[in-house]
């Protein structure tokens, strides 16, 4: 298994798609400075999401939770998809797949070493976003603590709140929430990809079950149904960076933290990731390998 | 050999006679309509270079993916060193497959394709049979360069070379000499024949007769998914009892052959005629056609694979 890892990992590392793809998680937190430098916010006029990025430009702590935010809600979706709808079907539209597995490898080794590696550059594309974005967030608006920031607004101060340390603590969590709340795609992605020779069908079908829940989770006639959704949950984490009693409400004190809604997003995608594994798991180990 | 449902190309001394590969009564139906392969049996002994004929669509590469573990026959069972396969046995790392055209990553070098084939087995690279397969392989300082720069040649000597990086006792190979120019193909087979004379056992489809009948020591031919013979290639050649005649009219004299009893069909063969004798002699073709007055130029025996696996075909219908 370790092997297999091993030479799974050395094949993905030499792959200029996986460069051009975490380039891409790299690239987003420069671009939100540099447009962040170029037209500063004076003040947020939208919705919560807003005052990311009005408080990006007071600290640089805050930059890669708008950057993250950002890249969340559709190219780490699209990112997580390649890495994982890639892993199996890209070997079979190569017609190297056949030459695997003439050997006895074992084929649910070989899915666990691929789901392994694809899962795992995954989360350095979504750790990468935030590390991005805490380096230029730093050295574009300097590392302030939080519980410094007074906002010269008609909002008020920003109020009491975590120290440096709790916020980075918190980035780290983010991270893994966020790469977890993916797990859905990336599973329902791995499982394409062992049915199919096409690796754009498999990426497609990860991003197409986002895309998908989404619209369905934008429907509030659907009721309770929501709450069942693969991403009715994805957003919870900004309760951690979210001043209790919301952004409007600025002063309050500590930010909200850990939330009933971030529990349900973390047991939400374990029900999916089991079926669709299990699913892929079950045909991989029974098909007749064509390509 | 009228459509048996079992063959052997196993002929020899008693140790050789063991069978290394055995296809027993195989079988494998994709859907209601496609039967890819039906009931097959052949069996192949230590040391044999057994060539896989048919024509396109007999099921040569569906028996060969069964026999490497890829497929999983509808019924039936294929064997290698007395042991069943099913995907991911552990016998297959005895054996050196290549299977369709050689496929690889792309993006990586040819070397480093054979480094990770090596070392996703737990090997160490330093183990393999590099010296041997980059020999084979013939790519010089090409084997540095990109898998996606090379030409299919250069694939298919890199696959042969990768099939034996683990000095296997079994070789199987579909199509080996795809793309090679012949030059390269003359390489292969010269291989082929060495791996053989240190006892690997080799089998391998191919589309060339010339190819089989240079190489192979036994042949087993199928059509539509069947067994249609199987045994020594000298001997298959032996069995065919076509003959070619060269004419100053060859229309009429296919009108006059086609009449004669004794004869199972005639095909027109620049600038003359194939015949497929059963039970009528050549004299007797002359003799008809001189009858006719069609003036005779030329007769010849053939006792080529080709006519015989022609010939195996037509009786097959």
């Amino acid at each position: 298994m370790l092997s297999l890892f091993g030479t799974e990992m050395s094949k993905q590392w030499r792959r200029p798609r996986t460069y051009v793809a975490l380039g891409l998680t790299v690239a987003v937190p420069i671009i939100v400075v540099t447009a962040l430098k170029a037209n500063p916010p004076s003040t947020p006029r939208g919705g919560e999401g807003d005052f990311f990025f009005f408080l990006a430009t007071r600290t640089g702590l805050f930059l890669p939770v708008a950057a993250l935010r950002v890249m969340s809600r559709f190219l780490l979706v699209i990112v997580v998809a390649l890495f994982a709808g890639d892993a199996i079907a890209s070997e079979a539209s190569w017609g190297n797949l056949r030459a695997m597995l003439v050997r006895p490898l074992g084929r649910g080794r070989l899915l666990s070493s691929k789901l392994v590696s694809a899962a795992l550059l995954g989360l350095i594309g979504t750790a990468l976003i935030v590390v991005t974005g805490l380096v230029v967030g730093g050295i574009a608006y300097g590392w302030h603590p939080i519980s410094s920031i007074h906002l010269t607004t008609t909002l008020g101060p920003l109020g009491v709140g975590p120290s440096t340390l709790h916020w980075i603590f918190n980035l780290g969590i983010a991270v893994l929430y966020v790469f977890w709340s993916l797990s859905s795609v990336v599973a329902f992605a791995f499982m394409v990809s062992t049915m199919t020779d096409s690796p754009a069908g498999a990426v497609f079908a990860g991003f197409g079950i986002y895309v998908f829940s989404q619209i369905l989770d934008g429907i509030s006639s659907l009721g309770s149904i929501r709450y069942a959704l693969p991403t009715h949950y994805f957003d919870a984490w900004d309760a951690l960076f979210r001043p209790k009693g919301g952004f409007f409400r600025l002063g309050t004190g500590q930010v909200e933290g850990w939330t009933s809604d971030m529990t349900r997003g973390v047991l939400l995608p374990i029900a999916y990731v089991l079926v669709f594994l299990g699913i892929a798991w079950y045909h991989f180990r029974r098909k007749d390998v064509l390509s | 050999m009228s459509s048996p449902a079992t063959g052997t190309a196993a002929t020899g001394a008693a140790d050789a006679n063991l069978p290394v590969i055995e296809v027993e009564h195989l079988t494998k139906r994709y859907s209601s309509d496609v039967l890819a392969v039906d009931d097959l049996g052949f069996q192949v002994a230590r040391g044999e270079v057994c060539g896989l004929l048919g024509p396109n669509g007999a099921g040569k590469t569906t028996t060969l993916r069964m026999l490497v573990g890829l497929i999983r026959p509808t019924s039936g069972a294929t064997r290698i060193f007395g042991t069943e396969i099913h995907p991911s046995s552990p016998v297959l790392a005895r054996v050196g497959t290549m299977i369709e055209h050689a496929a690889f990553v792309p993006y990586l070098t040819g070397m480093v394709n054979l480094r990770l084939y090596w070392e996703a087995g737990g090997g160490d690279f330093g183990d393999a049979n590099l010296d041997e397969a980059l020999a084979i392989a013939d790519l010089g300082t090409a084997i540095d360069r990109k898998v996606k720069t090379y030409s299919q040649g250069m694939r298919q000597r890199l696959g042969i070379a990768r099939a034996l990086l683990g000095r296997p006792e079994v070789l199987i190979l579909d199509e080996p000499t795809n793309g090679l120019d012949p030059g390269e193909m003359r390489e292969v087979r010269d291989l082929l024949r060495r791996l053989a004379d240190r006892g690997a056992t080799v089998l391998l489809s191919s589309h060339l007769l010339s190819e089989v009948e240079q190489v192979c020591s036994h042949a087993v031919v199928m059509d539509r998914g069947r067994l249609v013979a199987a045994g020594l290639v000298a001997d298959l050649v032996q069995a065919s009892t076509s003959a070619y005649f060269e004419v100053d009219d060859a229309a009429r004299a296919e009108e006059v052959i086609r009449a004669m009893a004794g004869v199972r069909g005639v095909r027109p063969e620049q600038p003359g005629l194939s015949v497929d004798l059963d039970g009528a002699r050549r004299s007797d073709v002359v003799a008809a056609l001189v009858h006719a007055g069609i003036a005779v130029e030329t007769v010849q025996s053939r006792h080529r694979l080709e006519d015989a696996f022609l010939g195996l075909l037509a009786e097959e219908g």
